[in-house]
């Protein structure tokens, strides 16, 4: 993808040629450069504070991070964490007190403008654009605004508007359109300029499912056939696990996890089985419990055995030699199996545990789920 | 990365793009070509400040002719022309903060504050789309005016243009400045509107008898101009002096209030408050 200017017209538009190459990104992963070029982002050290005195907040607190070109990174934090004031630095709005932000080489504090011709953001979702504008006009302003000549990239427009599914509206005002496409084409506009680095904050809120997994393809689409990097920001733990090669996690200021979606899933606790029975009653929970560290047990309809009513589901903590006593001790109850699994934890349960976060509470994660609501995922 | 059915590749037949880089002559296409589409699909904005504008010069006009009668027959000529600078006037100074407002509520300033050309660049050349769109809603006060009143003026444009837009330069500086110190101080805005009030003190700056008002924002212009559309001075018949302080007047203040303004967006960096609204 030839997505560099020639820049040998002037403008303020100068870019690095050599991250345009997405080639081999698949197999050299998020953490492993193929090249010994900079990386698309590289934040040392940043805090920020806001105020004197007492009164001051510290948002951000000695944060560094690392995102290689081509790869899709989560942030992921509560309310307050200090994501919003982080992606400002990067971006120049907000100047840290201390601490340098790179974006391919360029440093953001001594060479602001150079830094811009590399990067986009979309920060206030659907209000990220000019509603009384038709789409088409929105991609020509803002990939002019980004620094490109809008004539050169018409083609890119078109391939944008087709692959989002905007082409039927490309001549229509913004504001007629539906919240979900709205969404859309701020993405769209945001990406209208060729940047190479995107910040997206809630790409995908209040998206239908449809439009939501229409834009999570094209996210990984560009990341992997065009190389784009995309630092995305969302409470929708589904989209981050979806999408994204690696997550950080922050709370109050600092990352308290920064690693790929799997590691931090497995560095979970995940030896939990869940086991499914219509034998199972009172007694057999209760000769588990004596042996077992049994975590839940549910009853009724939600969980269904093969006549579909009465079966009991219960999770033990049991790993190794403990699954076979396990599996063992049901068969002596004289237990019959009928569905056996691992739970694997979810990525809310992890972000809840390293942040030290309520479920439900504000700011963070899954807020519209109920506490009681059985947490984990089988699999 | 995980799950999911990707959209099956294209890229191979896809046209290669050769991106160019914009020039400044595409972001000045780009924002006129917006500003004029703006204007296009918010006519009642345009449409309600001509008639403001007319309604405020109506007050004027017949409840000064009701209280001053044959006096203010008399200066209508110089009326006209001050409110005319003044219409222009108010629209160039408030170019700028209103354009930042705007940007704010449309969730579109940090678009504009993350661009390779610069934030004060690109204010600069709003503020100027901004300055034009208001030359195109003051001709049309004036030529009410001049219906309404039955009054006679010279309409060179190759005399009244220049001068009346390098008059309200000055101001536009000034609106730069007030825009970076909204960025920085929000409240303040407000505050500074009224300043536009004061712009009638400096069009009506006795620049014979206190020539030292010449320096003042608009006070050099405004006399030139009212020499310009009542007496029929044309560009080339004012004296180099005149025309060269019209332009060091109108330059300087431009570059003081684009320096505040870049030095108050700074801060506002500095501070974390930079279209944090």
């Amino acid at each position: 993808m030839a997505r560099s200017a020639a820049n040998d017209r002037g403008g303020p538009r100068e870019r690095d040629d050599s991250r345009r190459d997405g080639a081999g990104r698949d197999d050299a992963g998020p953490d492993a450069p193929a090249d010994s070029s900079p990386p698309a982002l590289a934040i040392e050290g940043v805090s920020k504070r806001f105020g004197s005195g007492e009164a001051s907040v510290l948002a951000v607190d000695d944060v560094s991070l690392t995102v290689e070109r081509g790869s899709i990174v989560g942030l992921l934090g509560p309310n307050g964490a200090g994501k919003t004031t982080l992606i400002k630095c990067a971006l120049g709005i907000v100047l840290p007190d201390a601490g340098s932000v790179r974006v391919f080489g360029t440093d953001v504090g001594d060479g602001r403008r150079a830094a811009y011709a590399n990067v986009d953001a979309m920060l206030e979702g659907a209000r990220n654009d000019y509603w009384r504008l038709t789409v088409r006009e929105n991609l020509r302003y803002f990939a002019t605004i980004a620094g490109v000549d809008p004539d050169s990239v018409q083609a890119r427009h078109d391939r944008l508007l087709d692959r989002l599914e905007l082409t039927a509206k490309a001549d229509t005002p913004v504001r007629d359109l539906s919240r979900g496409m709205k969404q859309k084409v701020s993405l769209a506009s945001v990406l209208a300029g060729g940047a190479d680095l995107v910040f997206l904050d809630e790409p995908t809120l209040g998206l239908d499912v449809e439009s939501s997994r229409t834009l999570r393809r094209e996210l990984r689409r560009l990341a992997r056939e065009e190389g784009l990097t995309i630092v995305l920001s969302s409470h929708d733990m589904g989209v981050i696990e979806d999408v994204c090669d690696r997550v950080v996690m922050m709370a109050n200021g600092r990352i308290v996890a920064d690693d790929t979606v799997g590691a931090l899933l497995s560095g979970t606790e995940r030896d939990v089985v869940r086991v499914v029975s219509a034998d199972i009653d009172d007694r057999v929970v209760a000769t588990l419990r004596e042996r077992f560290d049994v975590r839940a047990v549910e009853a009724g309809p939600g969980a269904a055995g093969r006549d579909g009513r009465g079966s009991t589901a219960v999770e033990v903590a049991a790993a190794g030699d403990a699954l076979y006593d396990l599996m063992d001790a049901l068969r002596e109850a004289g237990v019959t199996v009928e569905d056996v699994r691992t739970v694997r934890p979810e990525l809310e349960e992890v972000f809840v545990d390293l942040t030290g976060m309520e479920s439900g509470g504000s700011g963070t994660v899954g807020d519209d789920r109920t506490a009681a609501e059985p947490r984990g995922r089988s699999s | 990365m995980s799950g999911g059915e990707d959209i099956p590749s294209s890229a191979a037949a896809d046209p290669i793009d050769e991106p160019r880089p914009a020039t400044y002559y595409h972001l000045a296409r780009a924002v006129l070509y917006r500003e004029y589409l703006i204007f296009v699909r918010y006519p009642a904005n345009a449409i309600g400040g001509i008639v403001v504008a007319l309604f405020f010069f109506g007050v004027l006009f017949y409840g000064g002719r009701l209280l001053a009668g044959q006096a203010l027959t008399d200066s209508l000529s110089g009326i006209i022309v001050g409110y005319f600078l003044w219409t222009l006037s108010v629209g160039a100074y408030s170019s700028v903060s209103n354009d930042i407002g705007s940007e704010v509520q449309w969730g579109t300033l940090e678009r504009h504050i993350t661009t390779p050309f610069g934030f004060a660049p690109v204010a600069l050349f709003k503020g100027v789309a901004k300055v034009i769109r208001t030359f195109l809603t003051s001709a049309v006060v004036l030529a009410v005016m001049l219906l309404l009143t039955g009054t006679r003026l010279s309409l060179d444009p190759l005399t009244v243009v220049p001068v009346a837009g390098l008059a309200i330069t000055s101001v536009l500086g000034l609106g730069f400045a007030a825009g970076g110190v909204t960025v920085l101080y929000k409240r303040i805005g407000n505050w500074l509107n009224l300043l536009q009030f004061g712009f009638v003190a400096l069009i009506s700056a006795p620049v014979l008898d206190a020539p030292w008002t010449r320096f003042l924002p608009l006070a050099h212009g405004s006399a030139m101009l009212q020499r310009a559309m009542v007496d029929g001075v044309r560009l080339w018949e004012f004296g180099l002096a005149d025309i060269g302080l019209l332009v060091a007047v109108a330059a300087g203040y431009l570059l003081g209030g684009y320096v505040v303004f870049h030095y108050a967006t700074r801060r506002a960096r500095r501070l974390g408050v930079l279209g944090d609204y």
